[in-house]
């Protein structure tokens, strides 16, 4: 079969899960509620005047990160655990091949985690009085990091969808799997707020780009496995 | 030889040579400069511990590799044996460089990038067991076992290469540095590499060991399902 008819059923499976998406809205209100509840209580507590200027640019961006991780952990799992619950994923295997179900959920959480970045982000930058020198930057630094961590997040959840406790499971395994993406993630986006060049940032976003490029060639070769184990 | 006696042979020689190991290390190689008094010389503990580790999960992801392509039980037994050696090693790894970071900067635990590494290399194999404890099945276990373990392979350089050199790191520079040499005296680096083979030695010992139990659970699960 031809790459085309992979990307038709890709694209298929996508917009499955987006219409299933729209009908329940399940990842997006806890992805959604997750991330904003995480935020306010943020910004209550220590909003834009409580953080020292020497240390704004280092802990805002620490913050961000770890709204935006945590929010995603938050729902980015139920692309597979709820074909699982629903019995649906025996039909899936039927109706589509491994490659193009993957491809399709991973196009689900990428475009989960954008619609969340896009939400959040400029909310987070008003309500904590966050300024970017390097907006360009940062908003590349936010495409690589959305996909790098859709990509962890759709292998992870396709392998603790098969195992019994699957909710705390995928805490435990993408936690520690997502961590060297994360840390790179928020040194960039230090970066990106204190200097407005390329070449500052361009360190942090070839680490990202590489993790995200070996975890989507391993997933590649591992999702048939894991789809049909 | 008998394979018994091979590997009598094999643990006598093991410990004969890292009684010299620990000879060399606290006689034979000099005092290195520019550490407090003689906390230098857990490099010949410590370094082959953080190497062992590193072999043991490079083990572990050619046997699961092995596994996602043959389905042989022995090769998931060999992958969990390699993890949890590479476990054991990486927390003395860590112990080790606790009490090196204790002598020199005063405290156990300083946040600094290398140990956070080892301690996130640390979750995400202690990850692997909770997934292998989570489900039932053996194949499936295996295999989604494998698939991880391989998952968490590919972020290991990043733990191990990348992240310490993101940050400011108060370890010292790793044996070949990046400048591409070795600046060691010639004796310290002849315990050190006697050391490394000594660790691996050890490794070797107690995963055929570890290999050998699976195998015998193996073959009695065999034989009561026939």
């Amino acid at each position: 079969m031809s790459a085309s008819s992979l990307a038709t059923e890709a694209l298929a499976v996508f917009a499955k899960e987006l219409r299933s998406e729209l009908r329940s809205r399940v990842a997006v209100n806890s992805i959604g509620l997750f991330g904003l509840t995480t935020l306010v209580a943020v910004a209550y507590q220590i909003g834009p005047y409580q953080i020292h200027e020497q240390d704004r640019p280092h802990l805002l961006a620490a913050m961000l990160w770890i709204i935006l991780f945590f929010a995603a952990l938050s729902g980015l799992q139920r692309v597979f655990v709820k074909e699982e619950d629903a019995h649906t994923a025996k039909t899936l295997r039927l109706a589509a091949r491994p490659l193009a179900v993957w491809a399709g959920k991973l196009l689900f959480n990428v475009a989960l985690l954008a619609a969340l970045q896009a939400f959040l982000v400029p909310l987070y930058g008003v309500l904590m009085g966050m300024q970017v020198r390097g907006v360009v930057p940062l908003i590349a630094l936010l495409a690589a990091g959305c996909v790098a961590m859709a990509l962890t997040a759709t292998i992870v959840a396709a392998i603790i969808a098969r195992a019994s406790g699957s909710g705390t499971l995928f805490a435990i395994l993408a936690v520690p799997l997502m961590l060297p993406l994360l840390v790179m993630l928020i040194a960039g986006t230090r970066v990106a707020m204190t200097s407005p060049r390329w070449s500052d940032v361009l360190p942090a976003l070839q680490g990202v780009g590489a993790l995200a490029g070996v975890t989507l060639v391993a997933s590649v070769y591992l999702f048939p496995v894991v789809w049909h184990d | 030889m008998t394979d018994k006696a091979a590997i009598g042979f094999w643990h006598w020689l093991v410990g004969a040579w890292m009684l010299l190991v620990i000879y060399g290390a606290f006689f034979y190689a000099p005092t290195a400069q520019g550490f407090v008094g003689e906390s230098a010389r857990i490099v010949f503990f410590h370094v082959p511990l953080a190497w062992v580790a590193v072999l043991a999960f490079c083990v572990n992801l050619w046997t699961s590799l092995r596994y996602l392509a043959r389905r042989d039980p022995l090769d998931d037994a060999r992958a969990a044996a390699a993890a949890r050696l590479g476990l054991v090693f990486s927390v003395l790894a860590t112990v080790t460089g606790s009490l090196f970071a204790k002598v020199m900067w005063g405290e156990f635990w300083n946040w600094d990038p290398r140990q956070i590494s080892i301690v996130i290399l640390l979750l995400v194999y202690a990850a692997y067991f909770a997934l292998r404890e989570a489900i039932a099945d053996e194949e499936r276990r295996g295999g989604l076992a494998a698939a991880y373990a391989t998952l968490a392979f590919v972020t290991m350089p990043f733990l191990v290469f990348v992240v310490p050199r993101i940050y400011f790191s108060l370890h010292p520079d790793t044996l070949i540095n990046v400048r591409g040499s070795i600046d060691m005296d010639s004796r310290m680096l002849q315990v050190l590499l006697a050391a490394l083979v000594g660790f691996t030695g050890i490794f070797v010992w107690l995963y055929t060991l570890e290999v050998r139990l699976a195998r015998v659970l193996i073959e009695r699960q065999q034989r009561e399902e026939s």
